[in-house]
């Protein structure tokens, strides 16, 4: 025990009842304040980016879309996610059969509901070298207690 | 006769510097405390990971409590440097009253070098960038309300402060029993050694224990405070989020956090430094060193040194029973608070918030989600709320730094 620890000690030896409950309302109120002030800060924060960032990203899909179709060159076949239509000009990469394209038409299809909303414009295979989910679950698995 | 004599004397030195006359009954009980651990990390498997380094620190210091000794410095006169045979070169001298001392250092026990990473408060925040690594952040990107839970769990942790403030500690130990509310382990590690070291033991065992225990302590605490409607409410799937928001995200949550509360930064800063490791794609090698090798290294020591903080006569106390009734005080009204802002958001949004995703407002990623989950199903077996408790859960993991930032920078 350091010498810090027991100036504390011989402090609260000497608190009163009223004492303890002014230091616990002090603390109390502090803490709920400041840790529901600074994640609500964070709410608004990522709320405002992220509607920033839809946005640029919409505008940006939006301004290729009109360029691909000014140009006539069109190279990938959107395919709409509900009915799926897998037509021979999309994008695929080797590898990705047929059944894969459904599959995650489908679930694409389920993410969003609607049909109208959503278009697969290609299927690549990831080329993240890193885990797969079922070994992230894994490692997740293993090390719970964090 | 000589030899014999010599052997005798031998032995006799040997008897005496060992455990046999050393140890006193509290090293016996914890090194029956300690095999109890053991067994149940290996055979039960709780939290083997952390249990099993804990259980081993605590039998090792215990049989031989010189392990956590710290190096010493003897203050010699020249007279007994040469009775005890002591070389007079190489010493350092200090001059104290016109008498020349020689430093005679004797060296620490090994835990206690290994020990120094958990004093200075290193490994919490390396483990936490491990943590960072291994977080996916996108559901509560999608759903950022969840912080609201996030932060509603915490509550417990200042509740708590409040029930060991009236029993007797002191301010700044009575932080750190709060802290086991957090449900989380660095957290809770780095601000015991801040604010209560001598606690230290204690506080880890506890705060370890009870996540461990979290899918027996929150069931009934979520059924209690729930209606079985509540419970049924199935959530409208979460958006998807774009990699950039989630590259953004940790630099944005480390530039907040630590400029309106910098004792919270080496803890959010080391979480988020990982995060990005992982979600910038671009250090991929770095990322997971941080995850797997690093992360295993740094529990091997803190889990071994920890565990040898809790010798008999530290652990062996009053204290240790108080926290540990304290500590689950503290769990409990974590997990309740966060069930009771989950009901005022199912008020608020008219029925599409289920409050079970509230109580993974207690870090202990990813077990209180999945207890959110299993229980949500067993009202409702088409019902996954996993992904929706993922984001108070995470949330929940900056909360408990926030509040850890908080309890430093008031009690500290």
């Amino acid at each position: 025990m350091n010498l810090s620890n027991v100036a504390f000690l011989a402090h609260t030896a000497e608190l009163s009842l009223a004492d303890k409950g002014i230091t616990s309302a002090k603390v109390v109120l502090t803490g709920f304040i400041i840790v529901f002030l600074m994640l609500i800060l964070l709410i608004f924060i990522i709320k405002i980016y992220s509607s920033i960032v839809t946005a640029v990203q919409n505008a940006g899909t939006k301004s290729k879309k009109k360029n691909v179709k000014q140009d006539q060159t069109i190279t990938k076949t959107e395919v709409t996610a509900a009915p799926v239509i897998a037509s021979e000009t999309q994008t695929l990469e080797d590898g990705v059969s047929d059944e894969v394209v459904a599959v995650i038409s489908a679930a694409v299809a389920t993410m969003y509901g609607s049909p109208s909303k959503a278009r697969i414009k290609s299927i690549k295979k990831s080329s993240n070298g890193g885990r797969s989910a079922w070994a992230n679950a894994g490692v997740l698995d293993n090390t719970r207690p964090f | 006769m000589e030899i014999l004599q010599g052997f005798m004397d031998a032995v006799k030195g040997i008897f005496e510097s060992s455990g046999l006359q050393t140890l006193n009954w509290q090293n016996y009980v914890m090194i029956g405390v300690s095999i109890v651990l053991l067994y149940l990390a290996i055979k039960k498997q709780y939290e083997p990971l952390l249990l099993l380094p804990i259980a081993f620190g605590m039998l090792l210091v215990n049989l031989y409590p010189q392990i956590m000794a710290a190096p010493q410095t003897e203050l010699l006169t020249k007279a007994e440097c040469l009775a005890r045979d002591i070389s007079l070169s190489g010493h350092a001298t200090t001059v104290i009253d016109n008498v020349t001392y020689y430093e005679n250092p004797t060296y620490g026990g090994l835990l206690y070098y290994l020990y120094q990473g958990v004093k200075l408060g290193i490994y919490p925040p390396l483990i936490f960038l491990g943590i960072g690594c291994m977080t996916d952040f996108g559901p509560l990107i999608s759903n950022p309300k969840s912080l609201i839970l996030g932060a509603a769990a915490q509550i417990g942790i200042f509740v708590t402060f409040t029930g060991a403030i009236f029993l007797g500690f002191t301010e700044a130990e009575a932080g750190a029993i709060g802290i086991i509310g957090g449900a989380d382990g660095p957290t809770a590690i780095y601000v015991t050694t801040k604010l209560a070291p001598h606690l230290l033991g204690s506080i880890a065992i506890a705060a370890y224990s009870y996540m461990a225990l979290v899918p027996i302590i929150q069931p009934p605490i979520m059924k209690a405070l729930t209606t079985k409607k509540e419970r049924s409410v199935v959530m409208e799937q979460l958006r998807p989020v774009s990699k950039l928001e989630k590259i953004m995200f940790p630099i944005i949550v480390v530039i907040v956090i630590a400029i309106f509360l910098p004792d919270a930064a080496p803890l959010v800063g080391m979480l988020m430094l990982g995060n990005l490791f992982k979600e910038s794609g671009v250090v991929e090698r770095l990322a997971k060193t941080a995850q797997n090798e690093l992360m295993n290294i740094i529990t091997i020591f803190l889990g071994t040194t920890v565990g040898a903080t809790a010798s008999g006569q530290n652990f062996l106390t009053f204290s240790t029973i108080k926290i540990i009734v304290l500590g689950l005080i503290a769990f409990c009204m974590g997990t309740a608070f966060g069930l009771l802002f989950g009901k005022l958001m199912y008020k608020f949004t008219g029925g599409k918030v289920n409050p079970l995703i509230g109580s993974a407002g207690v870090s202990a990623v990813p077990m209180a989600a999945r207890v959110s989950q299993k229980v949500g199903q067993q009202e409702n077996p088409g019902n996954f709320l996993l992904m929706h408790a993922m984001g108070p859960n995470v949330a929940g993991v900056i909360g408990s730094a926030v509040a850890a930032g908080v309890l430093l920078n008031v009690v500290g």
